[in-house]
Formats: structure tokens, C-alpha cells, sequence
């Protein structure tokens, strides 16, 4: 709570000053994502201050989508930021090379029916699975389940030379062309080891973006499961009707 | 869909490594998404399907519960119904009315209306909207429903400066593009949208019939007339089970 300065001297009214403190922590990253804050009983009790300034400040920040309140747990910052993209680059993230990316698992296995029937293979056909973490500034961005058929990419290695994203795996070190990719939009809960990887809380919403890629024969050369933390990622578009 | 073809379709593999209610959670998982069974199909019942594979009834039922988890299937009274629905008529690819899109689902559209009332809006939340002078508008709350079913709930606020008299023309339970369109000879040209994925707030859920918390897709609209002027600005969110597919072609 040391962050907070109140001047009772000035005209400046309370409520502000202490909005202005907080704001200030978060602008300069002293206090980060998911820092819990005193609750406004202990803000009253340190600097004698009515609970009514100490609830319009939190509001004011809560407003400026700076703070959040969880109802019987507190209030925290939540200065994160959102990924935003407009619909055809919802990939952008990949070309992006500030961003920092962590593969968590890596295998080729060939008994997952629901996957094989995904990537329109047979049974007993492999494929390679990647779970990765995509961070950007420390935050979670995106978690994605990758299954590439073992066919179209032959001795896939765990450091496969990805540093230019997945796509420039599968177009340049693999040269396959990517005729379209086929996206499904849907919301999901996150379940615990989820919200775990992205930085969120279990049980709060999730973007799930499934995309079947297709190459010029229409085969269909990989299947990306996107699990997009839904507080923090939006996506945009602008649609013309038709003359 | 006959139930003995349904049997067929469901098969589990005793060699596999994997427990039986994760191969017959999956299988019938990947028959939903590739529409082989339907929104609103009834499933056999888990006693059933135990019985037709050979196995314990224990499976079964954690598969359906998995299911039931994860939004695919619901249980209604006529047992357990196929709960996925798929708008494949391309949301963020054409300027599609919710009305049509319901249609094109095979589903039979209508309309509730649950508040239809004359509002203003103070300066800073008629701009935060995008509104540059208007600030009386007609709100309208709609649900709509394919069979009778809520799908969306969309809330518009139409500024009374491009719509004079609305309230007392939109009986709030028509199509409001076809509407519009009849009434003021204006369209929406163009539809920006942005959507997030929201836990549904508690007032919202209930009128969709879901849970406080369930996952919804969420999306603030803003629409222009052939005059590049902001008609309509609205919120909407969906049910758990609306899903809606795009097609992206990088090399076009």
C-alpha cells in the first residue's frame, strides 16, 4: 500500500489522488497483471479517508479497465494487453518475433481418433502433436495444440528451425502451399491446467479457434487448436453487403 | 437417424491404449463437428450404448458427462440431444442478417422482443458508442431464436434522428435489415464487428436459457447506411453452442 500518497494540504480531491497513485504504479510497471490491491476498508483505515472516495477511485480505474474485481477475492490490476487483429491475420502472432515461444509438448503418435478424423487421415496413420505457449511481454497470448500429419512433414524434429513461426515450417521448409485454412469460432471455458498456462482464472472464457489448413490438392496439411484467453484477445472485421 | 446406424458409427477399440469413455467421448465428438449428427439429433441413452458395445455402463455415462462438459451434448427430456451448432454461413466472410443466418441453419427463425423503449444518452456514452450528435435513440433487446430455442440476444440502439417514429413502427418482432429497409430505404452497407469470447453476465444468461459464467461468444456491431452514416450501433451474445466458421486465403 506504500504506493499511495495522499496530500490532504492540496485541493486535489481524495479520490483522484488515489486513483492517480495506482494509475501511475501500473503505467510504469511497478505494479503488473494480477497484483492484488488493499480492499478499500484497509486504504480507509491507513489514511483516514472515507469509503466513498476509495470505492470512486477503484470505479475510475475499474472504468479504464486498469483494475478488476473478483467478486469474495479482491481487486487486481489487470493492465494486460489484448491481442487484437483484424479476422484474415489472426496469425499475426506467428511472424511476430518479439514474441517469445515455448514448446511444452512434443510427440507422434497415431491412436487419436478425433485428431485423425480432423486431419481427414486413417487410423493408424501418424501424427506429430506440438503443444506450445505463445508469450507476449511474459503474457500467455495464445496455447495451441499443433498436429501436423507425418506424411507431409517426414523427420519433423523437436527443434524444428521455427523461428520464423509455423507457417514459414510448413511453406518454406516444408513447401507446401496453403491453398485456405478453414476456421471454427466457438467459446469455452478454461479448465484449470489451461487457465494455469494462460494466466487466467479456471472456469473464465476462452476463444477457441480450430483451423483445418488445406494445401492446392486439398489435402489437409495441419489442424491448429487455438486457445486464445478470451478477456485478452479480440478479433475484427468489416463486412460489405453485397451490390 | 436410425438408432441401429448410430451403434455402427460409435464403435470403441479394445486394443487401443486409451480408456473407452475417451475413445467414445471423442468419436462422438468428431461425428458432431463433421455433422454426421446434428444439432437438436438425440443421442441413444448411455444404457443403450453400453449395452450395443459390450461394456460397462460407467463409460458411457463419463463420456456423456465429458460431453455435456465441454457443451457438445445437453440433456433435455427427450433425452440427450446434440447441443452444437455450427453457423456455417460464414459470419466474418458476408454482411448476413442473424434472421437469414438462422434460416440457412434449417432452423425456423423468430424473434422476442424483451424491451423496446425511447432513450438518451449522455455525450460521453453516445460517443463511446460512435455517435457524433445523436443522443436520442430507440434500444431495443431481442432474442432470437432458431425452433423456438435462443440463440442470440442483441441489444440496438437506433438513434430517432435517422429514424423518426420507429418506436411506433417496429412492433420490435420483425427482421430489423428487411425493416429498415422497407420503412427508411436505407441498408447496412457496411458491418464492423468486433468479437470476443465473455463469460455470459447473470442477466444475459437467463434470458438464453444458460448458466451465470457460460462461455459466449460476444460482438459489438456498428452499422453504416449507403450515406457512410452510423445507423445502428449493438451488442449481441450468443449461446454456448453457437459457433460460426471463416475461410481465410492467404495467396488471394
Amino acid at each position: 500500500m506504500d504506493y499511495i500518497f495522499i496530500d490532504k494540504t492540496i485541493k486535489t480531491s481524495i479520490y483522484k489522488q488515489i486513483a492517480s497513485s495506482i494509475s501511475k504504479m501500473i503505467d510504469t510497471g511497478k505494479l503488473t497483471y494480477n497484483d492484488k490491491l488493499p480492499t478499500e476498508k484497509e486504504i480507509c483505515e491507513v489514511f483516514g479517508v472515507s469509503q466513498t472516495a476509495v470505492k470512486m477511485a477503484y470505479q475510475q480505474l475499474i472504468d479504464q479497465h486498469k483494475i478488476k474485481r473478483i467478486k469474495g477475492k479482491g481487486t487486481f490490476v489487470t493492465n494486460r494487453e489484448t491481442y487484437h487483429q483484424e479476422f484474415p491475420n489472426i496469425y499475426a502472432f506467428e511472424a511476430d518475433q518479439e514474441n517469445e515461444c515455448q514448446d511444452i509438448l512434443f510427440d507422434c503418435i497415431n491412436d487419436e481418433y478425433m485428431t485423425q478424423r480432423m486431419l481427414k487421415m486413417d487410423k493408424n496413420e501418424s501424427f506429430y502433436v506440438i503443444h506450445r505457449l505463445i508469450k507476449s511481454k511474459k503474457n500467455p497470448l495464445v496455447y495451441q495444440h499443433v498436429y501436423l500429419p507425418e506424411k507431409f512433414y517426414p523427420k519433423l524434429k523437436k527443434n524444428y528451425p521455427y523461428k520464423d513461426g509455423l507457417f514459414s515450417l510448413i511453406q518454406e521448409t516444408y513447401h507446401h502451399r496453403i491453398h485456405h485454412i478453414q476456421n471454427t469460432f466457438s467459446p469455452a471455458l478454461a479448465s484449470s491446467a489451461e487457465a494455469q498456462l494462460l494466466n487466467i482464472l479456471s472456469g473464465e472464457a476462452i476463444y477457441l479457434i480450430r483451423s483445418q489448413i488445406f494445401d492446392d490438392n486439398q489435402h489437409i496439411i495441419g489442424y491448429i487448436v487455438n486457445y486464445f484467453p478470451g478477456e485478452f484477445s479480440s478479433f475484427e472485421v468489416t463486412v460489405h453487403a453485397k451490390p | 437417424m436410425q438408432s441401429h446406424k448410430i451403434f455402427e458409427l460409435i464403435s470403441i477399440d479394445r486394443r487401443e491404449k486409451r480408456p473407452y469413455d475417451v475413445q467414445i467421448k471423442d468419436r462422438i465428438k468428431a461425428l458432431i463437428i463433421d455433422q454426421t449428427f446434428y444439432y437438436q439429433d438425440i443421442l441413444p441413452d448411455p444404457l443403450e450404448l453400453s449395452a450395443a458395445l459390450n461394456i460397462d455402463q460407467e463409460y458411457a455415462s463419463q463420456a456423456y458427462k465429458n460431453l455435456m462438459k465441454e457443451n457438445f451434448i445437453k440433456k433435455t427430456e427427450q433425452g440427450y440431444e446434440v447441443a452444437y451448432l455450427e453457423l456455417t454461413n460464414y459470419f466474418f466472410d458476408r454482411n448476413v442478417a442473424i434472421y437469414d443466418a438462422i434460416i440457412a441453419l434449417g432452423l425456423t427463425p423468430s424473434i422476442e422482443c424483451v424491451s423496446k423503449k425511447i432513450v438518451t444518452l449522455s455525450d460521453d456514452i453516445a460517443k463511446g458508442f460512435g455517435f457524433h450528435t445523436a443522443r436520442t435513440f430507440l434500444y431495443i433487446n431481442r432474442i432470437y431464436k432458431g425452433n423456438q430455442r435462443p440463440l442470440i440476444i442483441l441489444e440496438n440502439y437506433l438513434p430517432m434522428s435517422i429514424f423518426p417514429d420507429i418506436d411506433q413502427a417496429l412492433t420490435g418482432i420483425e427482421p430489423l435489415n428487411a425493416f429498415i429497409f422497407e420503412h427508411y430505404g436505407l441498408y447496412a452497407k457496411e458491418s464492423h464487428r468486433i468479437t470476443k469470447a465473455v463469460n455470459l453476465p447473470d442477466h444475459i444468461a437467463k434470458y438464453l436459457n444458460e448458466p451465470a459464467g457460460s462461455p459466449s461468444i460476444s460482438s459489438t456491431n456498428h452499422v453504416y447506411d449507403q450515406y457512410k452514416r452510423l445507423i445502428d450501433y449493438g451488442q449481441s451474445h450468443s449461446t454456448s453452442s453457437y459457433y460460426f466458421q471463416s475461410i481465410i486465403s492467404p495467396n488471394k
